[in-house]
């Protein structure tokens, strides 16, 4: 049913009153010389980062926009290194993300993706994720996403990518439009609303002396946003007590026909995640505690392979060998601690669940054995190991108001996730293909592209489905951190449980559908995970109530 | 017959100005171009009355090529620009809501307001805007005219030997604040050229609209200042139809009498209704219940040759 609902409307005034002399009003009567220095734009894009880079070529690929709009994006850093970047083959950057079936197809429809370098595309078929305390597993694959969405053939779960990959892709996309300016190497300095009578646009003071005015200005400059401090929005949220160390790692070839497989445990200090990127080499992400963080940036594989293998106690005795600034370690010491741990636990040096490679034997027992573990890795890119703080965060809004209006957030200036679900690349994305959506609805609508009410539908579009993406995350991270035993209790059930539940494992194969798919599949997801959430809190609540007694009996009976 | 007495009526009043209600407006015009202020609902109207009015010249020039194919391509053609080329003119343009969108979709624009703020206003606004006042086109597009005026629609009409003809008129959201509705409409319809277009958009007459645009957006919501609207002025579509039809002689009378069953290549009425949940208006589907009780838009097409 549509409520009809009085618009009280009026656009005033009388056609009877008589005017004592018409005078004819154009625009010009009133223009105020702009200084010839001000460069005037209907869309002023702040960072080249994907998100900036993404929304420059969805708004120049549609036609309507192109013909009546003028784009400018400005990235601090030098975008001919990234137009020109290019890798030896078998190596990569150590800034990588799984890009979802949807985005891909948005790149696809921007005309982006064809310049995506399909060699180094990696179309990861198959996950594993495990709980470091309880060992309770799911596993997705791709033919399972079939059956899950029930339409058509999904060959993959996503595409693990070089961000720099995507990023060269899209500025070759560009090329094609060579009305959109590119302005590099250059800064934002100041942004200031107009004064008086000009309107309030915003008006961008640049590193090399230019001034900008525009009519819309959209801010894709990252966490630290500028365009979001000048439009006065606030950001809700915290930083984890965690840092992710990333790096490049080698392994040996797996077996013919083994799909390709990423694997994350999770671990009380955090999720590491082993992402492939081809048959040899795989992308490391260890979200961690600050001071491990740190001290892993001098990691060695073997910490690493133990890292996917040894129960939790021994990762801690790993850790204080690697925090003990008094010895040291070698690498060599370092490996004969973990063949240590690993006979204390029962470990066969042969098993999938050895750390170390046993010499000689790489082409079998060097893959790990079975499809369970991550293959073990053998040797770490040079210079490709760096650290990333993590931080949850939302803006508040995503169009500011005000004194601040005219100005539009995407990307990680609107939000950061935590990366165990591998999506903040992929909001952002998503967020560029909702605001360049809701741009081209305006432009044909003669609507001043600037103006909330052409903005409107972006918020509206993104803001609810980001949210509970980030609380979901959030919820996820929280979960595993944990080590009080009722919650770990809860956790392993609640695995166990989650393996036959659909709806969960969809919060970590998000948006893994096609096209429409993503949000009802999500919505799922959602109440996967709040359900979970509900079954700790409660079992908190009993654990408290019945007392330790109490406790080691649910723990038996749940051991059996 | 009741549109007749209440339009005649309303011609033999003496005065044909109406000071309180200009000022008020006046009072107003600061915030015209508030978009969460008191003219937030009409910012969110102006989309679909523009889509409407933009869809609806797209359809007839579609109509009228010769073969479909070639009306495809004339619309094609237009891209981004699908007023280009017409003179529109629109009466009662308050702080230049509509005549901005119509001229950023390429019609020669002109907007007249019996409010001499109004106008100052609605060209201030423009005149920030580098794609209407021409003042630094950074793009390959040239800016597109638009003009204000402080006049009325009969001033113009009767101003210079060169009778003023428009493509398209348009006059929104005025209807219902008019003393002689009857003067109004004819000057409306005398500056439309034979084949032109002619859009209104208005509120009915019925204990709904009383109860929406007075009880509720003044009285209770306090959506609008209280005064904005009076009842009495509101005309029913069948009023408009039975005007535009049997006076005017636009419209074949409709076969059965129905305001909602117009030739579709002469006159059409379409209720606008407000989704609370989506903060945005839509064109209600045609046949709703009280699909015309309130809000409503008419659009007509003026004959090419005299009737
Ligand atoms: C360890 C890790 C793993 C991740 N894995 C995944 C994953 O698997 N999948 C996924 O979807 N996402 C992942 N993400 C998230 C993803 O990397 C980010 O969401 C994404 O890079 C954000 O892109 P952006 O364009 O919004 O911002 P950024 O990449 O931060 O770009 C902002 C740009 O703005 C520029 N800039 C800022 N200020 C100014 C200024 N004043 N003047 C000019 N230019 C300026 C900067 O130079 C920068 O280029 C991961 C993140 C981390 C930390």
């Amino acid at each position: 049913m549509t409520l009809i609902l009085g618009p009280c409307c009026r656009q005033h005034a009388r056609r009877f009153f008589t005017a004592s002399k018409p005078t004819v009003w154009t625009a010009r009567s009133f223009a105020t010389e702009v200084p010839s220095s001000v460069e005037e734009f209907d869309v002023v894009i702040v960072g080249g980062g994907p998100a900036g880079l993404a929304l420059a070529t969805a708004l120049a690929s549609s036609k309507p926009i192109l013909d009546t709009t003028s784009i400018a994006l400005i990235e601090a850093g030098d975008l001919a290194r990234v137009r020109n970047w290019s890798q030896p083959s078998g190596t990569f950057s150590n800034r990588v993300s799984s890009i979802t079936n949807i985005s891909q197809g948005f790149l696809d429809s921007i005309g982006a993706w064809a310049h995506v370098e399909n060699s180094r595309v990696a179309k990861l078929e198959d996950m594993q994720v495990w709980d470091g305390l309880s060992d309770a597993r799911i596993e997705f694959s791709a033919s399972e996403l079939r059956s899950l969405s029930g339409s058509g053939r999904v060959p993959q779960i996503a595409h693990m990518t070089e961000n720099l990959n995507l990023q060269r892709g899209l500025l070759h996309r560009l090329n094609d439009f060579p009305s959109v300016k590119l302005l590099d190497n250059v800064k934002v300095d100041d942004i200031k609303a107009e004064e008086g009578d000009k309107g309030g646009w915003p008006t961008l003071k640049l590193s090399d002396g230019k001034t900008l005015r525009t009519r819309l200005l959209v801010g894709a400059d990252g966490f630290n946003s500028p365009v979001k401090k000048y439009a006065g929005i606030r950001t809700y949220g915290w930083a984890y007590d965690t840092h992710a160390v990333v790096a490049t790692m080698f392994h040996s070839p797996p077996f013919p026909g083994t799909p390709l497989t990423a694997y994350q445990r999770f671990l009380p200090t955090g999720p590491i995640a082993f992402l492939p990127l081809s048959d040899t080499a795989a992308s490391l992400v260890w979200s961690t505690k600050p001071h491990l963080a740190a001290a892993l940036k001098a990691t060695h594989p073997d910490m690493i392979n133990a890292a996917f293998r040894l129960p939790d106690t021994s990762m801690k005795v790993l850790y204080d060998v690697l925090l003990d600034t008094k010895s040291q370690v070698t690498p060599e010491e370092m490996a004969e601690t973990i063949r240590w741990r690993e006979e204390s636990h029962g470990i066969a040096p042969l098993s999938s669940l050895s750390s170390i490679e046993a010499g000689g034997s790489a082409a079998v027992g060097g893959y790990g054995g079975e499809a369970d573990m991550p293959p073990l890795v053998t040797a770490i890119q040079p210079g490709s190991v760096a650290g990333f703080p993590l931080r949850l965060s939302h803006a508040e809004v995503y169009i500011g108001e005000g004194a601040g209006a005219r100005t539009a957030l995407v990307g990680d200036a609107a939000h950061t996730i935590h990366p165990l679900a591998g999506q903040g690349l992929n909001m952002g994305l998503a967020d560029v293909q909702a605001l360049s959506k809701c741009i081209e609805n305006a432009v044909q609508l003669g609507a001043d592209i600037g103006s909330r009410t052409a903005l409107l539908p972006y918020p509206r579009a993104r803001y609810f489905e980001n949210h509970k993406l980030l609380s979901a995350t959030d919820k996820l991270h929280k979960l595993y951190e944990t080590t009080f035993p009722p919650v770990v209790w809860a956790r392993s059930a609640g695995l166990e449980v989650i393996n036959e539940l659909e709806s969960v494992k969809s919060v970590l194969m998000m948006n893994a559908g096609r096209g429409g798919e993503a949000s009802s599949l999500w919505d799922v997801a959602a109440a996967g995970v709040e359900g979970v959430s509900r079954a700790v809190h409660s079992a908190e609540a009993v654990a408290r109530g019945v007392g330790n007694l109490g406790m080691a009996l649910i723990q038996n009976a749940l051991r059996k | 017959m009741r549109i007749s007495r209440r339009l005649l009526s309303a011609a033999a009043s003496a005065s044909t100005a109406n000071p309180s209600e200009i000022a008020f407006f006046s009072r107003l015009s600061q915030q015209w171009w508030d978009e969460s202020g008191e003219f937030a609902f009409l910012h969110r109207m102006n989309p679909v009355r523009v889509g409407y009015i933009r869809d609806k010249i797209l359809a007839t020039i579609e109509d009228e090529a010769p073969t479909p194919a070639q009306g495809r391509e004339t619309v094609r053609a237009l891209g981004p620009r699908p007023l280009a080329g017409l003179d529109i003119l629109d009466v009662g343009c308050g702080g230049g809501l509509l005549c901005e969108s119509l001229a950023r979709l390429g019609g020669r624009t002109l907007g007249i307001d019996a409010s001499s703020s109004n106008v100052a206003i609605a060209t201030l606004h423009a005149s920030q805007d580098p794609r209407l006042s021409g003042s630094t086109p950074s793009s390959n597009e040239r800016p597109q005219p638009l003009e204000y005026k402080h006049t009325t629609s009969e001033e113009l009409l009767a101003s210079g030997a060169s009778r003023p003809q428009f493509d398209v008129v348009c006059s929104m959201e005025v209807l219902e604040h008019v003393d002689h509705p009857d003067k109004f409409l004819r000057s409306c319809a005398d500056l439309v050229k034979p084949g032109g277009h002619l859009f209104l958009s208005t509120i009915s007459r019925t204990p709904l609209s009383q109860f929406l645009t007075i009880t509720m957006a003044e009285n209770i919501l306090g959506l609008v200042s209280r005064g904005t609207h009076d009842h009495t002025k509101y005309v029913k579509p069948s009023e408009l139809v039975q005007f535009f039809s049997d006076e005017l002689g636009w419209i074949r009378r409709p076969s059965n009498g129905s305001p909602g069953n117009l030739p579709f290549d002469q006159a059409e009425l379409r209720g606008m209704a407000y989704l609370p949940w989506a903060g945005k208006w839509i064109l209600s589907p045609r046949g709703a219940p009280m699909e015309l009780d309130c809000n409503y838009l008419f659009w007509a097409r003026k004959p090419k040759t005299p009737q």
